[in-house]
């Protein structure tokens, strides 16, 4: 028989029965309170501190886990001292929890694709959930996935071993799966909200956020000043990297997620923003930095000078590009790596390329080089051109400067200065110069602009200083990046724009995870295995012609190569509590900083992967083996703050329930399974 | 004639053991009736080894740190009766003063009877209470009787013992909530738990404040005492088992309670049908393997069922669901020691002494810069002041009196503008300090306060049981700040870090060891912040304690070049011509004082 009982939890009535602790009582009522250490299935025990609530009329904090409600209780689990109760105890455990919360490629990934995830994925041969959990960030990803130059290989942890994952391999590769497959995916369009939002531009920023504004039910359009959409990754890359045709599949798959697109719309010209900030309830801009830095140098205005997006531009448009015989490519970047590979398949017989520093130095990717090199290409490594020699107002020669290189500049990079005396000239017949790219401001004159002349946008909410206009990519603040980044910028964009247009709340608080430092010594146990190679045509074949030069792995390549990841993130990641909760409590425990408790990783206990150095010490583990399962294998070690868990029974005893691991609140026992354990969000 | 030695193990420690077998062999050797016998201490550790020599006509002589060399005049007393004989060694009026002016309830056979026969406590109304309780009290009475003595519980809390028996004797033995685990437990355990109306009497004697040695007194000393104290409480609350939770790092104390409880049986005063009437009682020992958390009721019982000793919850209390989910009470050795003078005396009388709200005496373990170290009794209401500068007599080496840290790592400390604060639970409660179990740590000027903190830290952060987070990490890390404070690197916002994370571990610890512990941080930054910031802001610490912290350098005023500093040195860090001034090259300078030692003419200054 059970009697009820009346209380009140936070200003609610609730009933309860007796024999309910406070926890019971208010999570039937829909009250949270936090705990790490309390399951039903076992006894009490309230080691973690964290369900603290005030009982009016009680002096001490009580623990809602342990104590029974009583009738005509007042409750209150909201209180300030609650709250930093359970905000210390969170920096505690956290002070002596160490691990990886997200992968370091997730982390480096700039639209923070969960690669792990996609890579366990294929590993797994499940290549379907794969390319969904893609495009969960990345809405382009046969383009990203050939033409990204990967901050994420760079954080991968492998390296340590031999070589970083080729992710962006493997991104193409599940992504030209699912071409083969017919249409390619597209998440679920959102219920209709009513609400239309004006895109600018069509490059992979407003293309991705009119696939994330059509996710989340908002009407799209987006407006672009050339024939074709795509943008940069259109006009700005060569066909051979990124064929248009596969490029223009994936646009066609937004396209019918009912977003509509206007070409040859330019702003300032063809439509104002003051026409659009009418007609839409929000407005993007995206509109990239199209137009090309100058040399700054006597002749630069001769024929035969053109920026490097523009050549490769026309290139595009146009079937036949006049270069002459020897082009002259000046840059380090991958555009300027793009342009010489361009120059070479146009027909030119010599192509240099001139650059202040060495091949060491260059911004381009190391790839890129290599291939420019096999196709001919001329590196004039320590060159600065400093007068375009012309004739008739024709580009003839162009004097180089030859540069040595010196100390680290502030940022790190080597100083390049120039060795007095010393000058080259070389005959060319065109000079491409790619040394960097600016916003065309025109029809956007009203947005305030950084001193480099970059729209300024909220770093955090993308809005600029008029109503209702936001901003990214190429276009704003720190100016021309990679595509993944304006993408990324177009996610989190299109988020604040939708509880702006929701009129709710926006609280932006950057988000707490545990993260550590690996050496090459943490991974000296690994077996070393070759990393997968993109295979590609070879140079004398392709340097003729603009096919793509890259052929994708295969899939035993693919599902070989993504088994080498080290799965760095925590697989409980999703499930956590401790994270969840440090999320909640706005944790610092770097005030804590101190002595860490470490043990190895082991995998002692049958179908169980074990990291102590996570465990929280809820001895949840511990009792439900002894308490619910009857084995008792399980037991804490030591005292204080040594304390750790360890088999310490019969481990015959061990039924290999895995009870131990799904009960465990943070990623210290992790349930073994075939293949890649992938944490996604369930 | 009958000679007695005081054998505690601080007797122990001081050589009586030697002094016993001298004693005996020259006795023998002597060929007259002198039985040597064992006492336990009698609380003047300090003067220890003791020897008493009680004389014909009923006059004792006590002599006082007595060496092998003094035993031949002792014994020339016993064979001639001449009071010259050994006058050296003779007890000042003084040291005697302090002896005979306590109040000794608690301790009121210790150092006096030989804890090994119980004849002994027989013939000074030993066994009396019980009896008088089985023959004439009914278990109510007892209670009640206990009601009127006001006694606290001496372990540390104070909390009335009266109304533990009683709510252990009004505890009925219901079923466990939870019955599947119930059945769990209960397959761990020999059966005899089973029956339906046990109650278990659980005596503490886990004594682990570092510097409080008042338990092994009473149990090397007057073992029954505390034994007729639980034959009092288990007939008073219904039980018939007794079990005595003691460390096993007191091994002399447990072979004597093992001897006394042998005897107690074979007198007939443990064991079925006690005194003729229905009431049985046995006790058993159980020797802890030394966790200062098991001192927690909670954590003991844990550790009795063979379970790790880690606190429970409460409610329920141990009075309703203790040992194997019986009723069960426990209390300290001191609070049982003093049970039986209750009965006896009455329960008023008990409560005439003492203070409105804390009666009777209490013992206390003196140690640390005090002159007169050892165990005292004293009634409550005397000033810290009449225990440091009465029986205490004062420092040691004459230095000045800086604060007393009262009731251990649990405790705090009281300074010396609050000395005349009474021995009282709520007085001393007030200023930030416990009367916890009765250690008692005198410090002079030369003790550093925040060194203090950091010793109690340290010891209550490897005592802690690992459960609560607060208590497992954050006394880990208090600990870490306070070393980094006086090692030199504390940091602006220590301080404030510390208070912060000190009020933590007081909300989130389930037991008193975490609750309590930071006690000493928080006494000391409330009296003694200005150390704190010395160490911190202008990195230096006053008493000079914290070695990272000083400097060693030569007056050269005062350096007359003698060279004895440079061979005391053991780092090579001290230089200088002979008879010229000498230099410490500091990167060399360990800090380890054998200069200071070492010189003859105070020309090294410490700073």
């Amino acid at each position: 028989m059970t009697n009820q009982i009346k209380l009140t939890i936070n200003n609610r009535e609730c009933v309860g029965e007796s024999g309910q602790t406070i926890l019971e009582v208010a999570r039937r009522h829909g009250i949270n309170i936090p705990t790490l250490c309390q399951d039903a299935r076992v006894e009490i025990y309230g080691s973690c501190g964290i369900c603290v609530v005030e009982v009016e009329n009680v002096p001490k904090l009580l623990r809602a886990c342990a104590t029974m409600a009583a009738d005509g209780m007042v409750v209150n689990t909201k209180t300030e001292r609650v709250y930093k109760t359970r905000q210390s105890a969170l920096e505690l455990l956290l002070s002596d929890h160490t691990g990886d919360c997200l992968a370091p490629c997730k982390l480096a990934c700039p639209a923070q694709t969960d690669c792990q995830g996609y890579v366990g994925l294929i590993a797994n041969g499940e290549y379907g959930e794969a390319i969904k959990l893609i495009k969960d960030r990345i809405p382009l990803p046969l383009a990203i996935g050939r033409v990204c130059p990967h901050p994420c290989e760079d954080a991968c942890r492998r390296q340590l071993v031999e070589e970083p994952i080729s992710i962006l391999a493997l991104k193409q590769f599940a992504a030209d799966l699912d071409l083969a497959n017919g249409d390619v995916f597209t998440a679920e369009v959102g219920e209709s909200t009513g609400k239309n939002i004006a895109i600018i531009g069509g490059g992979p920023g407003g293309l991705s956020a009119a696939y994330f504004l059509r996710i989340l039910g908002h009407d799209a359009t987006v407006y672009d000043a050339m024939p074709h959409m795509g943008g940069m990754l259109r006009y700005g890359i060569p066909e051979y990297r990124l064929p248009k045709a596969i490029l223009q599949r994936e646009i066609d798959g937004i396209e019918k997620m009912g977003v509509k697109f206007y070409n040859n719309t330019k702003i300032g010209r063809d439509v104002t923003l003051d026409e659009l900030r009418g007609k839409f309830d929000a407005v993007i801009v995206a509109v990239g930095a199209w137009s090309s830095v100058g040399l700054g140098c006597p002749g630069e205005d001769l024929d035969g000078v053109i920026g490097g997006i523009d050549f490769l531009r026309d290139v595009d448009l146009n079937d036949k590009v006049f270069i002459g015989r020897k082009v002259a490519v000046v840059g380090g970047g991958n555009t300027a790596m793009d342009a010489c590979r361009t120059a070479v398949r146009l027909g030119a017989d010599a192509v240099y390329n001139v650059y202040r520093r060495t091949r060491n130095e260059m911004p381009a990717q190391e790839i890129e080089i290599i291939e420019a090199e096999e196709e001919g290409v001329i590196f004039k490594d320590l060159t600065n051109p400093i007068e375009v020699l012309g004739e008739d107002g024709l580009v003839k020669a162009v004097r180089l400067q030859i540069m040595e290189l010196g100390e680290p500049d502030e940022l790190g990079r080597l100083t390049s200065t120039p060795v007095a005396g010393q000058e080259e000239t070389i005959e060319i017949d065109t000079l491409i110069v790619t040394i960097g790219q600016k916003l065309d401001g025109v029809g956007l004159e009203v947005l305030k602009q950084t001193n480099r002349g970059t729209i300024i946008a909220d770093e955090h909410t993308f809005q600029t200083n008029i109503d209702g206009v936001f901003a990214i990519g190429d276009a704003t603040n720190k100016g021309a990046d990679i595509a993944i980044s304006a993408i990324g910028e177009a996610r989190r964009a299109v988020s604040v724009i939708d509880k702006h247009l929701k009129i709710e709340q926006l609280t932006i608080k950057p988000q707490y995870l545990v993260k550590t430092d690996k050496t090459e010594a943490d991974l000296a146990h690994k077996e070393k295995e070759a990393r997968a190679k993109m295979p590609h045509r070879p140079a004398n074949e392709r340097k003729n012609d603009f096919a793509e030069i890259n052929l994708g792995l295969s899939e035993e390549e693919a599902r070989r190569e993504a088994n080498r990841c080290l799965e760095c993130g925590c697989l409980d990641y999703f499930e956590c509590r401790l994270i969840k909760y440090a999320n909640e409590y706005d944790v610092h425990p770097e005030k804590y900083e101190g002595k860490m408790n470490h043990h190895d990783q082991k995998d002692d206990i049958p179908g169980v992967h074990r990291t102590p150095d996570k465990c929280v010490l809820c001895g949840l583990c511990v009792r439900l083996c002894a308490e619910d399962v009857g084995a008792g294998i399980l037991g804490l070690v030591g005292r204080g703050f040594e304390t750790f868990v360890n088999p310490a029974g019969d481990m015959h005893e061990c039924s290999d329930c895995g009870k131990c691991a799904e009960v465990c609140p943070t990623g210290a026992l992790m349930k073994q399974v075939e293949g890649k354990a992938v944490p996604l969000k369930k | 004639m009958k000679i007695s030695v005081g054998r505690g193990s601080c007797g122990n420690a001081a050589g009586a053991g030697e002094i016993f077998e001298l004693l005996e062999n020259g006795v023998a050797a002597l060929g007259v009736d002198c039985p040597v016998s064992v006492v336990g201490c009698i609380g003047a550790c300090y003067l220890e080894p003791i020897v008493n020599v009680l004389s014909r006509n009923g006059e004792t002589r006590t002599f006082v740190k007595v060496t092998p060399d003094a035993v031949a005049g002792i014994l020339q007393y016993v064979a001639s009766s001449q009071q010259s004989a050994a006058a050296a060694f003779e007890i000042s009026p003084k040291d005697l003063e302090n002896i005979e002016t306590q109040q000794r309830i608690a301790l009121r056979n210790c150092g006096i009877i030989d804890p090994e026969n119980i004849d002994d406590y027989v013939a000074r109304e030993g066994y009396a209470a019980i009896e008088k309780c089985v023959k004439t009290m009914t278990p109510e009475q007892v209670i009640e009787e206990m009601k009127l003595s006001g006694l606290g519980g001496r372990g540390g809390a104070g909390f009335p013992t009266w109304f533990k028996w009683n709510a252990a004797r009004q505890a009925e033995p219901a079923p466990f909530p939870r019955s599947d685990s119930c059945e769990q437990t209960s397959a761990r355990h020999d059966g005899s738990h089973k029956a339906l109306n046990k109650k278990y009497i659980i005596c503490n004697a886990d004594e682990g404040d570092p510097g409080a040695f008042m338990d092994r007194a009473v149990i090397e000393g007057d073992p029954h005492a505390m034994i007729e104290g639980m034959l009092i409480a288990a007939y008073a609350i219904g039980s018939d088992e007794g079990i005595v939770y003691v460390r096993a790092e007191y091994p002399l104390a447990i072979v004597r309670l093992e001897k006394a409880l042998e005897q107690a049986r074979t007198m007939g005063f443990l064991g079925n049908n006690l005194f003729g009437s229905d009431f049985s009682f046995d006790i058993r020992i159980k020797a802890g393997a030394g966790a200062f958390v098991c001192g927690e009721e909670t954590a003991l019982i844990a550790s009795l069922e063979g379970e790790r000793g880690m606190p429970r919850l409460k409610p329920p209390f141990p009075a309703q669901k203790g040992y194997w989910q019986k009723p069960s009470n426990i209390n300290n050795v001191e609070t049982f020691a003093n049970v039986p003078w209750i009965i006896r005396n009455g329960g008023e009388a008990f409560a005439a002494i003492g203070t409105e709200n804390s009666k009777g005496t209490k013992v206390f373990a003196l140690t640390g810069k005090i002159a007169n170290g050892g165990l005292v009794e004293v009634p409550m209401g005397q000033t810290i002041r009449d225990v440091v500068y009465g029986v205490g007599g004062g420092i040691k080496d004459g230095k000045n009196f800086k604060a007393v840290q009262l009731g251990g790592p649990s405790g705090g400390c009281i300074p010396a503008e609050l000395i005349d604060t009474v021995i009282d639970y709520k007085a001393l409660a007030e200023t930030g300090a416990i009367m916890g179990s009765g250690g008692m740590v005198v410090m002079d000027e030369s003790t550093c306060m925040v060194d203090m903190a950091r010793f109690f830290l340290d010891f209550t952060c490897k005592e802690s049981c690992g459960k609560c987070t607060h208590c497992r990490i954050g006394t880990r890390r208090m600990l870490e700040i306070l070393e980094r404070i006086c090692g030199g690197d504390g940091r602006e916002g220590d301080i404030e870090l510390l208070s912060d994370l000190a009020e933590q571990i007081k909300e989130g610890s389930l037991c008193a060891l975490g609750q309590t512990a930071p006690n000493p941080v928080l006494t000391t930054l409330r009296y003694f912040r200005n150390e704190y910031e010395d160490h911190i802001l202008r990195k230096k610490c006053t008493a000079r304690q914290c070695k990272p912290l000083l400097t060693y350098t030569i007056i050269p005023e005062k350096c007359v070049g003698c060279t004895l500093c440079v061979r005391a040195c053991a780092f090579g860090a001290i230089s200088g011509e002979v008879r010229k001034p000498h230099m410490i090259e500091q990167e060399k300078c360990t800090k380890c004082g054998a200069c200071v030692a070492a010189c003859k003419f105070d020309a090294i200054e410490v700073v």
